[in-house]
């Protein structure tokens, strides 16, 4: 259910107010007597009031004049156009088809014209007035007028929402009369004690229905808004495959025997300082290659990597090779870019060439600080001889497609020329022309 | 620990130490032994019991310590997992301070050179001489190698299930994994995969899958055709090789000056030094078959193979293995056709062998090719089905293969047997780790979850949910699912403060007072906008039962859960997508270069290793040409880069679904200003399927509707006009297609039961909840009717109005704007007798 408009106890104060009205009490009274109640909601009270008002039929005279009392009264405490049914009276004062006696009467609530005599008539009961009423007496000001008067001077519209806003009242009359009569003749009320006849409907529990039942709510146009629809399941469903089994391990390294590495390592240490005899140089090859894991604690490192390079190339190569896939290589290759030139250094790296793929970009480096080398170095006649080991060294790498000539074309070219009169250097210059 | 210098002089004496501690040594040695055999033969207590006195002798050793508490653990029936986890833990921490402070003080003494570090208090332990200033830290020396107590700290995690843990301390050993012994690295390795799989890391399982073939050297058929011979084959190798170039090598040293160098081909510049005719240089050069020669007998000793020294491995089950993996990985990639060929290959290496794992994939195979009833038969296949895990993996296919025909009940009825054989199977003693492991109940709770909400029970769904959400809190597709609950439920009316379901879709009017003082009363039962308690926002809220109540605010906590993680995993993609793109760059051009390479097949080429080493090197592997199993591991990354493709759009499809759910929810909660936002972003997602751009405008539309912005609102629906007053349909049945269940069925099947499968429909009524195309036209007339009306547009509006009723007869909203628009335009009558006629009107009597 909807959220109900009035409690029981505004639904009976409401009830009474209406009832009593054709009583020969003042309006006065019954307006003093219906605002004792301070809970009373007066908007509540006041909006029902109002559906019921629009409703010609629904309410007697007497009511109805009782009825816009208490929507003037509501909020007569404040300025007129702060009353939220301002609107609604002014428009009821001007429905050239109600009863000139309400209109006049609202009129007279809002004090139009005649302000000193505004009290006067409430003291007569509803009845009277109605009954007193001249209709020669009253003149009806255009609805224009009555607007501007009463309601220039409102608030601009409080936010609202628009689709709430435009709601209409939720009440249908559906008459249930026989078919070709006329609903609103008085012979369908039921008379009291009479038998109730077909179409006979009492407009007092009607009316105590309609009150019970009013919603703050009107009827306003619908929204439909599709619920969306639930995520297709395509491969979300788990299937089960079984297992592999993955066994705690036991450390087999548990007080193991490290002296088999001992041997190698004091020889690699031995390696760093000097060339190492022929029987021992085969030993550290041999055993490096009985165990692959060897290398990894043999106890180099890349920033010992020069001396060994120096004073051993041969195993350099060797423990270079083996630790190609070691998280370190990178670093090693680092090294040895960038050791100084030298026989042995270019020996490894030659090798390494042709046992390895190195990345390119390690070996055009390289050849870029040999080149650089040799136009810097001063002595003649070592100068002589590091281009012909560069060229021969190039020429070896050019023969064995280890590098692309065409990435260091230019720069090979021209070092060819610079040391043009080394035979060598002009060797390299007619292998790079054949190669074009 | 104490650092002797047993020898003063500048050399170290390895001999002399050695004499020192050769008692304690053989005797620590022997123990250690007699441990091992103890363990290798179960018995623990035994084995225990010789490492209290090891342990005595070499107090605090971490290999020891680290030995004792796996042997207890079994000693006391694998009970308490996470208590090992701590003492490996604190093992693993120990050594590596060991590990540390031996190498700071090796830097330390580095003068003193004969640096003998004892490890172990009493000093009795063994010695390890290392040069001085050994810096590589990274690289520990055996006795402070921890991969052993990493592997095991990962077998621990692995078998609760803890994935991403096992990975994190999975992925730092793989990092070093080369210089670890054969054994240990295959172990850890499979773990690796074992848990990349179940991680879904296609990528990173190819990489490591690729290492081990290659490592291992299971790719090579002739080895694994005799795990007897395939070492001596790769010890031979290694014999030939270093022996070939080694003798000319010492050949080449001993004469350093190379004046007469023996072998001429093999050390060439050195003979530069020598000052030797360079002519008879360059001859040597340009000899290139002996240096290519030489150039393989180097290259082989340098790829040899790792060894499979690991006898519980033989190289048949390692090939075995490692084909069902590559199976698992396609199958993860859902690229049918290839793991349809290496399913076949796995088949014929099992032949003879326990194959229930051959036999599962298969029948997965088969189940997401849709041969559903093949896939059954696969199943059945499998032998013991008497043990309870096997029988809860079988019963849980099962269930899902049913849910894919549709049977939902039938398949619920499988879901709930299998989740009884995992109960039974924690009751099973002895306890073994693999127990822990074994128990999928929580990835058969999701599946159970799927199945209710497939049955319209959001409540019992929802509760599977939460439960597997210990294990799929990451995915935000539970999350959706459980968003999915809620809506569910609240639009079923089970929800506290939610409308009953006949209250939301029926009009109710009272009707008041009799004859001719009878009026109707419209009350606004279905504009359902419910209003929230404010004690209701508390969204984890628990019920009675320790449930979270399911609840709109609850569904938009969900949403946003899925759309975070949603958000980080793309972030994530996204990064990796970038690195993926280049390291096929690499790949294509690799293409192009010279076979030469094709020696270096065995390395373990991946990019993902390669990305760990400076930029300038990054390429070392990058141009690997894989000549071999070339068109096989194109095959892989091709499907795994049609997975990435498919996960992409699947995140997509899933994030289309968050937007609409999270708008709707918002809506639903009165917060259109939120609403609108995601309807937006919804809209703005590229490629958005036609379904969800309509509900997209929708929501919209209501979200401006509500904000007073009913031109703007007008806009949106107008999208669909065509004309002036014509609505093209949204979306075609095309776009549905996605939503319906996908019934394959068998060829024999379709023959054996073509009547039956005709009449069946299926058991599920949600099977595809969402207005059909021409519903949703209706809705779009509807909905522009409502806010022509609210315009003041009543000609339009009536005109709408008539036109939604005509498609959708049945819409209360769309009854209720055309009788508001009757009211309106004065036709009181016409209003009472559309609300008569209207099938969904509930006339209830006044209630005083």
């Amino acid at each position: 259910m909807g959220k109900k408009m009035l409690n029981f106890e505004e639904q009976c104060k409401i009830l009474n107010l209406l009832k009593s009205s054709s009583e020969q009490k003042s309006i006065e009274e019954m307006l003093t007597e219906f605002f004792t109640n301070p809970k009373l909601r007066h908007f509540n009270v006041c909006y029902s009031l109002s559906l019921l008002l629009q409703d010609k039929m629904m309410l007697s005279s007497t009511e109805r004049l009782v009825a816009f009392a208490i929507l003037h009264r509501s909020y007569s405490s404040q300025k007129s156009a702060a009353n939220p049914f301002i609107s609604f009276l002014v428009n009821a004062a001007c429905d050239e088809g109600a009863e000139n006696y309400e209109r006049a009467f609202i009129l007279h609530l809002l004090g139009f014209g005649n302000s000193n005599s505004s009290k006067e008539f409430l003291k007569q009961s509803a009845s009277e007035y109605i009954k007193k009423f001249d209709p020669s007496s009253q003149t009806f000001p255009q609805k224009e007028q009555l607007q501007k008067q009463y309601l220039e001077k409102a608030h601009p519209e409080p936010y609202a929402c628009l689709l709430k806003s435009t709601a209409v009242k939720n009440v249908l009359a559906d008459p249930d009369v026989p078919p070709g009569c006329d609903a609103n003749s008085a012979e369908f009320d039921l008379e009291p004690g009479a038998k109730s006849k077909l179409g006979s409907g009492d407009r007092d529990e009607a009316l105590s229905g309609l009150i019970a039942n009013l919603s703050l709510e009107g009827l306003i146009p619908h929204w439909i808004r599709p619920l969306p629809p639930r995520f297709p399941v395509d491969e979300e469903l788990v299937w089960l495959n079984p297992d592999n089994n993955h066994e705690l391990q036991w450390d087999q390294g548990m007080c193991a025997d490290t002296s088999r590495g001992a041997a190698v390592r004091d020889l690699i240490a031995k390696a760093l300082r000097g060339p190492l005899a022929p029987n021992q140089q085969e030993q550290v090859l041999v055993e490096l290659a009985k165990d692959p894991k060897l290398v990894y604690h043999c106890g180099l490192t890349p920033r010992k990597l020069p001396e060994l390079v120096e004073s051993n190339p041969l195993i350099a190569v060797d423990v270079l090779i083996k630790l190609i896939n070691s998280p370190e290589i990178a670093e090693y290759f680092t090294v040895l870019v960038n050791m100084d030139m030298s026989l042995h250094s270019m020996e490894v790296v030659n090798r390494l060439t042709t046992a390895v793929e190195l990345p390119k970009e390690f070996v055009r480096t390289y050849i870029t600080n040999c080149i650089s080398s040799c136009e810097n170095i001063k002595d003649k006649y070592m100068q002589n001889r590091l281009v012909r080991l560069v060229c021969v060294f190039l020429q070896s790498l050019i023969r064995n497609r280890i590098i692309d000539v065409k990435d260091l074309f230019i720069e090979v070219q021209a070092f060819c020329i610079e040391f043009s009169r080394i035979r060598e250097a002009a060797g390299l210059f007619r292998l790079l022309k054949t190669l074009e | 620990m104490d650092l002797r210098d047993s020898s003063p002089s500048s050399t170290p004496n390895r001999d002399g130490n050695a004499g020192d501690d050769d008692g304690v040594l053989s005797v620590t040695s022997a123990l250690a032994k007699d441990a091992a055999l103890y363990f290798q033969s179960r018995k623990f207590a035994e084995c225990v019991g010789v490492l209290n006195q090891l342990n005595s002798k070499k107090e605090n050793d971490p290999k020891v310590l680290h030995n004792i508490a796996i042997a207890e653990f079994f000693r006391d029936g694998c009970s308490d997992p996470k208590k090992l986890l701590e003492v490996l833990n604190n093992v693993k921490k120990r050594s590596e301070e060991l590990a540390l402070r031996a190498s700071g003080e090796q830097v330390e003494s580095g003068s003193n050179i004969g640096n003998n570090i004892t490890s172990g208090s009493k000093g009795c332990g063994t010695t390890t001489s290392l040069p001085a200033s050994n810096c590589a830290s990274i690289i520990y020396t055996d006795e402070f190698d921890t991969s052993v107590a990493s592997l095991n700290i990962a077998v621990i995690w692995f078998h609760l299930h803890e994935y991403s843990k096992a990975l994190s301390v999975l992925e730092h050993v793989y990092q070093n994994i080369e210089p670890i012994d054969e054994t240990t690295a295959l172990h850890i390795c499979l773990l690796l995969l074992d848990v990349l799989l179940a991680c879904r890391d296609v990528s990173k399982s190819a990489d490591v899958l690729n290492y081990l073939e290659k490592a291992f050297g299971v790719g090579n058929v002739s080895q694994g055709e005799n795990g007897n011979t395939a070492p001596q084959q790769s010890w031979n190798v290694v014999g030939k090789s270093s022996s070939d170039p080694n003798s000319s090598l010492i050949s080449d040293v001993s004469c350093s000056d190379l004046a007469a160098s023996v072998n001429a081909s093999e050390s060439p510049l050195s003979r530069t030094l020598s000052e030797d005719p360079l002519d008879e240089m360059f001859s040597t050069l340009d000899i290139g078959g002996q240096n290519l020669a030489r150039h393989t007998g180097l290259t082989s000793a340098n790829d040899l193979p790792r060894i499979t020294v690991d006898r519980s491995i033989s190289g048949v089950d390692l090939k075995l293995k490692l084909q069902l993996y590559k199976v698992r990985l396609l199958l993860l990639t859902r690229n049918v056709k290839l793991a349809k060929r290496e399913v076949k290959h796995a088949m014929n290496i099992a032949r003879g062998r326990d194959s229930s794992m051959a036999l599962f994939l298969k029948a997965q195979l088969e189940y997401a090719r849709g041969n559903h009833r093949k896939a059954i038969k696969l199943l059945m296949a499998s032998s013991n089905r008497m043990d309870a895990a096997m029988s809860s993996m079988f019963n849980n296919n099962l269930g899902c293969i049913y849910y894919q025909l549709g049977k939902y009940h039938t398949s619920a009825v499988f879901f709930s047997k299998a989740l009884s054989n995992c109960s039974s199977l924690q009751k099973e003693k002895p306890l073994k780790l693999l127990t822990f492991s074994q128990d999928k109940s929580l990835l058969i709770t999701y599946n159970c979850g799927l199945q209710y909400l497939a049955c319209g029970k959001p409540l019992l769904a929802a509760h599977c949910f939460q439960k597997a959400s210990l294990v799929f809190y990451r995915r935000p597709l539970m999350w959706l699912r459980l968003a999915e609950c809620c809506l569910m439920a609240v639009e079923k009316g089970i929800v506290k403060g939610s409308w009953a379901p006949s209250d939301r879709s029926e009009v109710r009017v009272s009707v008041i007072g009799k004859g001719r003082w009878r009026s109707l009363l419209i009350e606004n039962g279905i504009s359902r906008n419910r209003h929230i308690d404010s004690v209701e926002r508390d969204v984890w809220a628990l019920g009675g039962d320790g449930q979270p109540k399911l609840s709109l605010p609850l569904a938009r906590q969900c949403l946003y859960n899925a759309l975070h993680l949603l958000n980080c995993s793309e972030l994530c993609n996204s990064k990796s997508i970038v690195h993926s793109d280049s390291s096929l760059e690499e790949n294509e051009s690799s293409d192009g270069a010279s076979s030469k390479n094709s020696n270096y097949k065995n390395l373990p080429c991946n990019d993902s290793k390669a990305s760990t080493m400076p930029a300038a090197l990054i390429n070392l592997n990058g141009d690997l040409k894989e000549p071999k199993g070339g068109t096989n591991q194109e095959g892989i990354q091709n499907s795994i880069s049609y997975y990435e493709d498919i996960c992409r759009r699947e995140n997509q499809m899933i994030k289309q679904a968050l937007l609409a759910n999270l708008a709707y929810v918002e809506l639903e909660l009165e917060n259109p200003l939120k609403a609108l936002s995601a309807a937006q972003a919804l809209l703005e997602l590229p490629d958005c399927s036609r379904i969800y751009v309509f509900l997209g405008h929708v929501y919209v539309a209501e979200a401006l509707c509500l904000l007073n912005k009913p031109k703007e609102a007008a806009e949106h629906l107008s999208i669909y006009l065509s004309g002036e007053s014509n609505i093209k349909l949204p979306f075609g049945l095309e776009d549905c297609e996605q939503w319906r269940v996908k019934k394959h069925i068998d060829c024999e099947e379709a023959n054996v039961g073509a009547a039956a499968a005709k009449n069946s429909s299926p058991e599920g009524l949600e099977d595809f909840m969402f207005l059909k195309p021409e519903e949703a036209r209706g809705t779009l007339y509807a909905n522009l009717a409502a806010v022509s009306a609210i315009q003041g547009d009543l000609e339009r509006a009536h005109h709408f109005v008539t036109q939604a009723l005509s498609l959708v007869p049945n819409s209360s909203e769309a009854t209720m704007t055309a009788i508001y628009v009757d009211l309106i335009l004065g036709k009181s009558q016409e209003a009472v007798s559309k609300l008569k006629h209207c099938s969904h009107v509930r006339f209830l009597p006044s209630n005083q």
